[in-house]
């Protein structure tokens, strides 16, 4: 097994790229200076918490927001971009053939790429959240460890999910140009599509269910919408950043409309269903890792070069 | 035991046929040549032994391993140089050479192998700013790395000077004493020539033939080229009768005074003597020995031996504007 090898040459190769640089001041910057914005100017002593950051979310029905929501936008972009050219790029330029004419096999190649540029997308993330834990500590903030550090390392698992991503897409492809595409494509999915595909679904179903006679429960058609919209990788991160700030009823009821959350508040309180709890969700996010890993694996061995 | 061995190897991509049933076998410390143009199948045929590319039909071993099962194994023990490949352009020359060490599992020096081909000034340099020959020498070190039992080349001098395809020689040559199976591809004839003890020549994904040098020029039914100067310019008949004679391919006229004869060996004196019968004065003659290059082009193109080169016999050569040309074919 040489996959610590192609690790190490994606590592050294990764980190000399501008993107990178760029990629690694932009966290510091984006990630240090709001926490200097909200903790060290905009809230007062007394509120200067990290929940108050990092687990701020508002949901208005209609519209929910959240800077853990803003950050997974970004860090999705960042970690695709990081990823989505490494097999198609090593293909159209013909060092894939140096690669391969040593002795890795396809599948040492496809892990070792997932661990070199996640470490890459892992190392900038943290200093990144390096930058915050100076302005935390500089403005005096309530740093809350207990939730804080576990959200940096979801943080991070979101980063490898979504470098997994890219690369499986990099498999895929038959070109740059359509990995390129393929990746603009799902990341406009993830961050605007997905919640009325999520929300459609079960209107869907309920339409043919009344075709031949029968109809799907409200509750039933509620839990199904709510579950797909937690299947995006952007929303589960949420919701799960949420769980280390709030009960898992109110976390699971972030992304939802005021119809969803009439029916479905009350029966999480009751009892959660074991598809809504922080372990399933969580086991859902390294699915995110895993799976597209194995597909871009499927893919890459089938190929010629 | 054989080093290569390929039994009846098909590879179609979607509308062509790269490799037709192909079917060959390199021995341990053999040095094969593996010739043919552009196109013929020779970077396909490199592509299925190192499991680039899976061939349609077909079984290869290498180095008594699976070329697709166990590849991996095939690798650990084969260099490299492949074709139409690149550097990373962000990693300096050691990173590469180390990178071929960490996958190998090797302890070499990489400055040692950088050394060797020589590029030992340019190892800290990130090697996207190497010239094309530079690329060349880095790729062959990476295949050195961990002297591997089996160097597969293909192409290996494209993008060098003369004095680094040379030096690409003798590497190939201290490699093969050392007892390491050398497989290239190449279209220049004169390397092939120079180092291998056999050659194969593929035109259109088959194998047309395979035999050591001296082989094939036997094995070529014109071997010779015979070069007449004549003291009168010859007339069509006495060409036609030259042209009839046994072990002649063809007749040229080679401007006035002088004729082009390319025939067997053996049937030299018959034309001379065939000339003189006829009342004809011959005042020298040549022999050229059929060049490697024209048996390349005999099988290549399926064609007669054209014109040769190198110069077997000596005597006054004499050449003629090439006024006027006809040829007359058995």
């Amino acid at each position: 097994m040489s996959w610590q090898a192609v690790a190490r040459k994606e590592f050294r190769d990764a980190i000399r790229s501008r993107w990178l640089h760029g990629s690694t001041l932009f966290f510091a910057l984006f990630l240090g200076g709001a926490s200097a914005l909200f903790f060290g100017v905009l809230l007062p002593p007394a509120n200067r918490q990290v929940s108050n950051l990092f687990g701020f979310f508002a949901n208005l029905g209609v519209f929910s927001f959240s800077f853990p929501a803003l950050l997974a936008l970004v860090l999705g972009f960042i970690a695709l971009s990081t990823s989505y050219g490494s097999i198609t790029e090593e293909r159209e330029t013909g060092s894939i053939k140096l690669l391969l004419s040593l002795p890795n096999s396809r599948l040492d190649v496809v892990v070792g790429k997932l661990l070199g540029r996640s470490t890459v997308i892992v190392a900038a993330l943290l200093v990144g959240f390096l930058a915050t834990f100076v302005a935390l500590v500089a403005t005096g903030t309530r740093l809350q460890l207990g939730a804080f550090v576990p959200q940096v390392a979801l943080t991070a698992i979101l980063g490898v999910a979504f470098v997994s991503i890219g690369l499986s897409l990099s498999a895929l492809a038959d070109s740059n140009r359509e990995a390129t595409l393929a990746t603009m494509g799902l990341y406009f999915v993830f961050a605007v599509l997905w919640g009325s595909i999520a929300e459609g679904i079960p209107k869907l179903l309920n339409y043919a269910a009344e075709q031949v006679g029968m109809s799907v429960a409200d509750l039933t058609r509620v839990q199904l919408g709510v579950f797909l919209k937690y299947v995006n990788p952007l929303k589960t991160y949420e919701t799960l950043a949420a769980g280390l700030y709030y009960e898992p009823a109110r976390a699971r009821l972030l992304s939802t409309t005021f119809g969803e959350r009439a029916v479905l508040g009350s029966t999480l309180q009751e009892s959660m269903p074991f598809y809504f709890t922080d372990w399933f969700l969580f086991l859902l996010l390294l699915a995110w890792i895993a799976v597209p890993a194995a597909i871009g694996y499927w893919a890459f061995e089938r190929e010629d070069l | 035991m054989a080093a290569i061995e390929l039994d009846g190897v098909t590879k179609r991509f979607e509308d062509v046929t790269a490799v037709s049933d192909l079917s060959l076998t390199v021995e341990e410390g053999e040095v094969f040549g593996f010739l043919g143009p552009n196109g013929a199948g020779k970077s396909t045929t490199i592509n299925i032994l190192l499991d680039f590319v899976r061939p349609t039909a077909g079984a290869v071993t290498v180095l008594g391993h699976d070329a697709r099962a166990e590849s991996v194994a095939v690798r650990e023990r084969t260099g490299v140089l492949p074709e139409g490949f690149d550097v990373y352009d962000r990693l300096t020359g050691r990173a590469h050479v180390e990178f071929a060490i960490d996958s190998k599992e090797v302890d070499d020096d990489p400055d040692d192998v950088l050394d060797r081909v020589g590029l030992a000034d340019a190892a800290d340099r990130q090697a996207g700013g190497y010239s094309k020959g530079m690329r060349q020498r880095l790729a062959l070190a990476m295949a050195l790395v961990g002297d591997p039992d089996l160097l597969v080349l293909d192409e290996p001098s494209s993008g060098l000077d003369p004095a680094g395809a040379k030096e690409m020689r003798e590497i190939v040559l201290e490699e093969a004493e050392r007892g390491t199976t050398v497989f290239f591809s190449s279209h220049i004839l004169e390397q092939v020539e120079a180092v291998c003890d056999r050659v194969g020549i593929l035109r259109d994904g088959e194998l047309v033939a395979v035999d050591s040098i001296d082989g094939l020029r036997e094995a070529t039914d014109a071997d010779a080229t015979l070069s007449v100067s004549v003291g009168d310019p010859v007339d069509d008949e006495i060409l036609a009768a030259v042209g009839n004679l046994d072990g002649v391919q063809s007749v040229d006229r080679d401007g006035d005074g002088a004729l082009r004869v390319a025939c067997d060996s053996d049937a030299k004196t018959r034309v001379v003597t065939e000339l003189e019968d006829r009342g004809v004065a011959v005042t020298d003659f040549t022999t050229e020995e059929a060049s490697l290059e024209d048996l390349f082009l005999a099988y290549t193109e399926g064609g007669g031996v054209a014109e040769a080169d190198a110069v077997e016999t000596a005597g006054g050569t004499s050449s003629g504007s090439a006024a006027e040309d006809v040829e007359v074919r058995q």
